[in-house]
């Protein structure tokens, strides 16, 4: 057999600059290809658009309305201001401040209960056949229903409004995280014994390691959860909070107070949303090699 | 067994190393049957079989003849319907670090550095902190990933994470290695490199190794002994002995393909697999 190889392109060597190529110019992206490439300019632009949208959707919506009904649609300059004059003439901070403690108290505790209980199921299937049943279940009545039992066993006080915001998020957070744990690869977990780790090692430092940024995930999700349930749980015989200023408005007729209290639950949403989402990306390096 | 303590136990363990002076073998499967859906699914019938220590044997076979199962009850992570698989003589009551298992599937952690990957099999047999060091780095040099000390395993190529669980599983430093087709979501090429690794690592460990494959190159390349397997129910069809390589081990695969002796046995698995396949499906 006689193998040969030549040069390709010989006479490419004489010549003292090579020339390249020229540049290749791919076809204009449309704006609506499939999946499509996007940069960051135009992610924040977009955003913005979308941000600015909404606020413009609701100016017209306000200039449309007659005049002596545009109380009932203050503009977006009318709910600034007034959130402006909340902050500085009425303490609104001290309102927004509460809720913030009630929210998070409350999720850190259901966080503390669903944890273990997710841990524990999603490990040991007996376990998961004693709790599951009843947890189960219990997603399903609608937390706003221990509205008056709350009041009934705590009265106006504090640990009420908190209780309900735990009542409403905490089952639903077992089961997410359940689903969690289970998802983690047997084959990570059978990798561990083949190398001789106990249980105890396992569910805590492969098990549950594995499953801690989605885990976080499923947190961000359901705090999102315990915001909407903060005005329900601030109506009653509240004094204090976001929910108490919006409902004290909603008595006068205050529109602009409602919508002020309703922007503000959702700016701190979204901070909340953030803050996760930024914890996640410093507690979880090896996924930002993912993406 | 206790919840919080490992299973390496140091009664068990001068017991196994009792047996292996003794030269019990490493691992000894008896009479084993393993059903599947309650006897509806019969993955092995009745096989004997003793792994000799220091050597490869590969265990092959049309997909579906139970060789997977044979290694995961080597491995202690299933047990048998009928019968008994002993290490060193001692009956096999679970997994343990004495047996490490590379999976065909990718188990590094992902949340662990390529080095913390390997010295966290390490560490949990109880060395101390500067002989976990000491023997990830020995590992990972072994199997050629020192550059990628501190890289996330998502960060790799589908051939470095499998080189990553054979340090894992070499640090913990089992008496035998089992590997599941560790190579069988790789490339031709990969697999090749991988391939010759592991022939580097026969030498530098003469660990006892079993290897589950269905690539009869590799098997013939890589294994002193090759069982061939039946399709279901799975039972031993030969037990060839690689004479043709008089104990010989090849860095390279190229120069065993010249070697006398090379092609009839290729040959000769073959045509095993060819009546395996063809044969009467039950």
């Amino acid at each position: 057999m006689n193998i040969t190889a030549k040069t390709v392109s010989s006479d490419n060597d004489n010549k003292k600059k090579p020339e390249l190529a020229p540049l290749f110019k791919p076809p204009r992206e449309k704006f609506l290809s499939l999946r499509g490439t996007i940069n960051s300019t135009q992610t924040i632009f977009l955003g913005l658009i979308g941000v600015i949208s909404l606020f413009a959707f609701w100016e017209i919506a306000h200039h449309l309305t007659p005049e002596h009904q545009q109380k009932f649609l203050p503009n977006v300059s009318q709910v600034t201001s007034k959130l402006y004059y909340l902050f500085t003439e009425k303490g609104y901070l001290v309102d927004v401040g509460k809720s913030v403690y009630r929210i998070y108290l409350s999720f850190f505790i259901a966080c503390m209960v669903a944890i273990p209980l997710g841990v524990l199921m999603g490990s040991f299937i007996k376990m998961r056949a004693l709790i599951n049943p009843t947890v189960g279940g219990l997603r399903y009545l609608p937390a706003a229903s221990f509205v008056p039992l709350l009041l009934v066993y705590l009265g106006p006080t504090d640990s009420a409004k908190m209780a309900l915001l735990f009542l409403g998020c905490v089952f639903f957070l077992v089961a997410l995280i359940l689903d969690n744990i289970e998802a983690v690869p047997r084959a990570l977990i059978e990798a561990a014994q083949t190398m001789g780790a106990s249980r105890f090692h396992i569910v805590f430092r492969v098990t549950f390691r594995s499953a801690a940024p989605q885990i976080l995930d499923s947190m961000r999700n359901m705090i999102a959860v315990s915001w909407t349930y903060l005005v329900i749980a601030e109506i009653v015989a509240a004094t204090d909070g976001i929910g108490a200023v919006m409902m004290r408005g909603a008595r006068f007729l205050h529109v602009d107070v409602i919508m002020g209290g309703i922007l503000t639950i959702g700016v701190l949403g979204v901070l909340t949303d953030v803050t996760f989402r930024v914890a996640a990306h410093f507690l979880f390096p090896h996924t930002r090699a993912r993406r | 067994m206790s919840l919080f303590k490992n299973n390496n136990n140091a009664e068990r363990h001068k017991a196994l190393e009792a047996g292996q002076k003794e030269g019990k073998f490493p691992l000894g499967v008896n009479r084993v049957r393993k059903e599947y859906l309650n006897g509806e699914r019969i993955a092995v019938d009745d096989m004997s079989l003793n792994i000799r220590e220091h050597e490869v044997t590969a265990m092959i076979g049309p997909s579906g003849c139970g060789k997977t199962t044979i290694l995961r009850l080597m491995a202690g992570l299933e047990f048998p319907t009928r019968g008994n698989v002993e290490s060193f003589g001692l009956p096999i009551d679970g997994p343990a670090p004495e047996r490490g298992l590379v999976f065909q599937a990718y188990t590094s952690f992902p949340w662990l550095t390529v080095i913390e990957n390997v010295q966290h099999g390490v560490a949990i047999q109880g060395y101390s902190k500067a002989e976990q060091r000491e023997r990830a780095e020995h590992y990972l040099k072994l199997v050629h990933l020192t550059d990628f000390a501190n890289a996330y395993p998502d960060e790799l190529s589908g051939g470095m994470k499998q080189r990553v669980a054979i340090a894992r599983a070499l640090a913990q430093d089992p008496k035998i290695l089992l590997l599941d087709e560790p190579f069988g979501a790789l490339d031709a090429q990969v697999t090749w490199e991988m391939e010759e690794m592991v022939v580097e690592i026969c030498e530098d460990t003469n660990k006892t190794i079993v290897l589950v494959t269905h690539d009869i190159q590799e098997a013939i390349y890589l294994a002193d002994r090759i069982i061939f397997f039946t399709r279901q129910p799975g039972r031993i069809k030969e037990d060839i002995s690689m004479e043709f390589k008089k104990g010989r081990r090849f860095k390279k695969k190229e120069d065993l393909l010249t070697e006398p002796g090379y092609v009839e046995m290729e040959k000769h698995l073959y045509t095993l697999m060819r009546e395996e396949i063809q044969g009467p499906l039950s």
